[in-house]
C-alpha cells in the first residue's frame, strides 16, 4: 500500500492548488473590502492608501443605517417578501411543472412553448404595462404588487417539469388505484421525490427576490415599506454618498444569502445537475 | 448635475429606450381598455380660488433636498392648518426611472416631483400632458429667479412647468497653500490663458497638477460652453462647432498637452483626488462646498474661492452646473395645495436662505441672496473667506442656456468627441465639426451658423 506520488504529479497538484487559492483570494477580496469599508467612517475611506484592516466605526455605521433608512424594518420587509414569494412561487412552479410533465391534454406542447417563450421577454418591456395594471388595481405601494406579478416563474416551471418527467407513471397509477386524489398524490407521493430540485429552486427564487431591485423600486413609495436594495439605493445622493453605510448595508444584506446557500449547498448543486442529467 | 457612474447611466439609458417602446404599447392598450385614461389632460393652474387649500400632498425627492422639504414641510403644516406634506426620499440614482415609468403609465406619481433643470425639457417634450402648466401662477416670479434657472423651467413658448429651486453658480475652488508655495496670486487668474500659465508655474514649483477632468464622461466642456452662453444647442440649432465651442475644447486640450490635467474616474475619483491634494484647483459649482465640508473636514483652512477665469479680459466669470426644480404632476389630486407649498418653499427669501445654510442648496431665487447671513465669514476656508457672498454675486451673471429634449443624445456623441481630443490628441475643430454633423443627423436639427 505504498502508492508514492511521482514528483511530476505532486508538482502538478501544487500548481493547481496555487491557482485555486489565488482564485479564491480574488473572489474574497470584494467581501473583505466590504467588511473593512463598513467598519470605517466615509471620510476615512478616502485616505490614501485606503485602510486595509477593519476599523472601529461598526456601531456608528450601524446606528447611522438604522437612523437614515430604518435598516431593521427594511431587513424584515425583504425577508418577509422573499419568504412569501419563495414558498408561493416554488409551489406554483412544482404544480405547473408536474402538470406539464405528467398530464396529457390538448395544447400541452403549445403551452410549454408559451412558457419557454416568456423567458425571452426582457423585464424592461413589461415594466410600463405591469405598472399600469398594478396602478388600476390600486396596488401601488403594496407588498402584493411586489410579489404577485412574478409568481409564475418560467425557469422554475421548466426545472420542475424536467425533474418530474422521469417520475414513473406506475407509481402514480398505483396511488390512484389505492384511492388517493390528484392533490394527495401530488403532495404525498410526488413532491417528496423532488426534494433536491425543489430545494435548489427555493434557493434560486429566494436569491432572485432578495436581490430584486427595479420592480420593488417602482412599486414601493413609502420608506418603511422599502426592501433592502431599494433602501440602500437611497444612500446614494446627488452630491453626497454614504459609502460606509452602503458597504455595511450590502455586507449585512449578503449574510442571509450566504447562510441560505451554505445550508442548502448540497441540494442546490445536486438539484441543478440532477435536472440537467435526467433531462 | 454631476454625471453619475457609467454603470447606472447605461442602465438608465437601456431603461429609457425600452420604455419609449413600452410606453407606446401601454398607451395603446389602456386606450382601448379604459378609454384613454393613460394621460390625464394637464389642467393649467389658473387664477387662485381664494380659499386656503387643505388636504395632503406627497413629494418625491432625494438626499439634502428631501431633508430640506421635510424640515420646512413641518413649518408649512403649522402655518397652514389642515394640510399634510409627505416627503419621500426615493434616492437620486434611480429617481428618473420611477418618474419616467410614472409619466409613461400616466399613474403612480405623487403630487410634486423634483427634477433637475437640465432634465426637465426632455420630460416636457416626451410627456406634454404629464406636468401641470403653471404659467399663470409663476409668471409674476419671472424676474425674481435667475434668468439661467428660469430658462430651464420654461419651454420655447415661454410656458412654465416648474419652479426653479437651487442653482449652481461656478467659481474656482483652489488650494491656497499650493498657490502661496508657488508664489502665484489666485486673484490674478482672470482669464483662462493666465490660468494655464499659473498651472505651469504651480506644477514646476510644487509638483501638483492644476485640475481634475473625468477620464470617461467629461463635464468640463459643458461648463465652458455655458460660460459662453450656449449648450450643445443654441436657439434650437446644433452649436457644438461654434467658435466658442472650438475655443473651449482647445483650452482643454492645451491643459492636457501641458500635463496639467489629472484624469480621474467619475465623481468618486474627483472626491478622492481632491482629498489627496493631487490638484491645485477645482472649477465647479457652489455646492462643491458641501462635499468639501462633509467629506474633507481635515483640509479645513486650505481652500479658497475666486470667480471662474474668463475667455477674454472682462468676460463672464462664471457658469452653471446643476440646479433642481419642483413640478406639479397632472396626476395630482390637489394641485392647489402643491402650488401653495412650492410657493412657500421656493419664493420665500427666509426659507431659501435657511436651505442654503442648513442643506447647502444655493438659491436660484434672487431676493434670498440679499439675506445678511450670506455675508457671514466661513471658517472652513482660508482666512474665513465669505464664499457664499462671492457666489451670490455671480448668480446674476450666469448666461442662460436652453436645454432641449435632444441633450442626452447630443451628450453621448460629444462625449466620444471630447475623449478623442483629450486622449488621442485629435484636432478640436475637426472633431467638433464631424460631431456637429452627427448630432444634426441624429436629431434632425439644423446646424447653427
Amino acid at each position: 500500500m505504498n502508492h508514492k506520488t511521482s514528483p511530476v504529479t505532486a508538482l502538478r497538484r501544487t500548481a493547481v492548488y496555487v491557482v485555486l487559492v489565488a482564485g479564491a483570494l480574488v473572489s474574497l477580496i470584494p467581501f473583505y473590502w466590504m467588511a473593512v469599508a463598513g467598519t470605517h467612517t466615509s471620510d476615512e475611506l478616502f485616505h490614501s492608501p485606503p485602510p486595509f484592516l477593519p476599523g472601529g466605526a461598526l456601531l456608528h455605521n450601524l446606528m447611522g443605517l438604522q437612523r437614515s433608512i430604518g435598516f431593521g424594518r427594511v431587513l424584515l420587509n425583504s425577508l418577509g417578501i422573499a419568504l412569501v414569494y419563495t414558498v408561493l412561487s416554488s409551489l406554483l412552479s412544482a404544480m405547473c411543472g408536474y402538470g406539464l410533465a405528467k398530464y396529457r391534454f390538448r395544447g400541452r406542447g403549445l403551452l410549454l412553448g408559451v412558457v419557454l417563450a416568456t423567458m425571452m421577454i426582457p423585464l424592461q418591456v413589461l415594466l410600463v404595462p405591469l405598472f399600469q395594471m398594478m396602478s388600476s388595481l390600486g396596488w401601488i405601494d403594496t407588498y402584493q404588487a411586489v410579489v404577485l406579478p412574478f409568481l409564475a416563474n418560467s425557469f422554475g416551471i421548466l426545472l420542475m417539469r424536467q425533474s418530474f418527467l422521469d417520475f414513473p407513471d406506475e407509481i402514480l397509477e398505483s396511488a390512484r388505484i389505492d384511492g388517493a386524489g390528484e392533490l394527495r398524490t401530488f403532495y404525498l407521493v410526488v413532491i417528496p421525490t423532488a426534494r433536491p430540485q425543489l430545494a435548489a429552486l427555493m434557493v434560486y427564487t429566494f436569491m432572485a427576490q432578495w436581490n430584486s431591485f427595479i420592480w420593488p423600486l417602482l412599486m414601493l413609495n413609502t420608506q418603511d415599506k422599502y426592501t433592502v436594495p431599494v433602501a440602500l439605493n437611497t444612500l446614494t445622493g446627488l452630491t453626497h454618498v454614504d459609502y460606509a453605510g452602503l458597504m455595511l448595508g450590502s455586507l449585512l444584506a449578503t449574510l442571509p444569502l450566504l447562510a441560505l446557500f451554505l445550508v442548502f449547498q448540497r441540494q442546490f448543486v445536486a438539484g441543478l445537475l440532477g435536472g440537467a442529467l435526467k433531462g | 448635475m454631476r454625471d453619475r457612474d457609467v454603470g447606472s447611466t447605461s442602465r438608465r439609458q437601456v431603461l429609457a429606450t425600452a420604455l419609449s417602446g413600452g410606453a407606446l404599447l401601454a398607451v395603446g392598450a389602456t386606450g382601448c381598455a379604459t378609454g384613454g385614461g393613460a394621460h390625464p389632460k394637464a389642467k393649467p393652474l389658473t387664477t387662485a380660488s381664494g380659499a386656503a387649500p387643505k388636504g395632503k400632498i406627497t413629494i418625491w425627492s432625494w438626499d439634502v433636498a428631501a431633508k430640506a422639504m421635510t424640515r420646512l414641510g413641518k413649518s408649512f403644516e403649522q402655518s397652514h392648518p389642515g394640510t399634510t406634506v409627505k416627503v419621500v426620499d426615493i434616492g437620486y440614482d434611480n429617481a428618473y426611472d420611477k418618474i419616467t415609468v410614472g409619466l409613461g403609465a400616466g399613474s403612480g406619481l405623487p403630487d410634486v416631483i423634483t427634477v433637475e433643470g437640465y432634465k426637465l425639457p426632455s420630460y416636457i417634450a416626451a410627456y406634454p400632458d404629464g406636468l401641470v402648466d403653471i404659467t399663470d401662477r409663476a409668471a409674476r416670479y419671472r424676474t425674481s429667479f435667475s434668468q439661467a434657472a428660469w430658462a430651464t423651467v420654461t419651454d420655447t413658448r415661454g410656458h412654465a412647468f416648474a419652479l426653479p429651486w437651487d442653482s449652481g453658480p461656478c467659481g474656482l475652488f483652489h488650494r491656497t497653500d499650493y498657490f502661496r508655495r508657488a508664489g502665484v496670486d489666485p486673484g490674478e487668474l482672470t482669464t483662462w490663458d493666465r490660468f494655464i500659465q499659473a498651472g505651469v508655474t504651480i506644477k514646476a514649483r510644487t509638483g501638483h497638477r492644476l485640475l481634475v477632468m473625468d477620464s470617461r464622461e467629461d463635464t468640463t466642456l459643458s461648463m465652458l460652453l455655458q460660460q459662453q452662453g450656449q449648450g450643445w444647442f443654441k436657439d434650437g440649432r446644433v452649436a457644438v462647432d461654434t467658435p466658442a465651442a472650438v475655443r473651449a475644447l482647445t483650452l482643454m486640450k492645451q491643459l492636457v498637452d501641458r500635463g496639467l490635467v489629472d484624469f480621474e474616474n467619475g465623481w468618486d475619483g474627483l472626491v478622492s483626488a481632491t482629498h489627496d491634494g493631487k490638484t491645485a484647483t477645482t472649477p465647479t459649482a457652489a455646492w462643491w462646498d458641501g462635499t468639501l465640508t462633509s467629506e474633507m473636514p481635515d483640509l479645513k483652512g486650505r481652500f479658497g474661492v475666486v470667480p471662474l477665469p474668463a475667455f477674454t479680459d472682462g468676460g463672464v466669470q462664471t457658469s452653471n452646473s446643476g440646479g433642481s426644480t419642483l413640478a406639479v404632476t397632472s396626476q395630482s389630486k390637489n394641485p392647489e395645495l402643491a402650488w401653495t407649498f412650492m410657493e412657500f418653499l421656493l419664493a420665500d427669501p427666509a426659507n431659501q436662505a435657511s436651505m442654503l445654510h442648513q442643506e447647502g442648496l444655493f438659491p436660484a431665487y434672487l431676493p434670498a441672496l440679499k439675506d445678511p447671513s450670506l455675508n457671514d465669514p466661513d471658517p472652513y476656508y482660508a482666512g474665513s473667506q465669505k464664499t457664499m457672498a462671492l457666489f451670490a454675486g455671480l448668480v446674476r451673471d450666469i448666461p442662460p442656456v436652453r436645454y432641449t429634449g435632444d441633450d442626452a443624445k447630443a451628450g453621448d456623441i460629444m462625449n466620444t468627441a471630447v475623449n478623442k481630443v483629450l486622449h488621442n490628441g485629435a484636432d478640436p475643430a475637426g472633431v467638433l465639426h464631424s460631431a456637429a454633423r452627427q448630432i444634426a443627423a441624429a436629431t434632425g436639427r439644423k446646424l447653427a451658423g
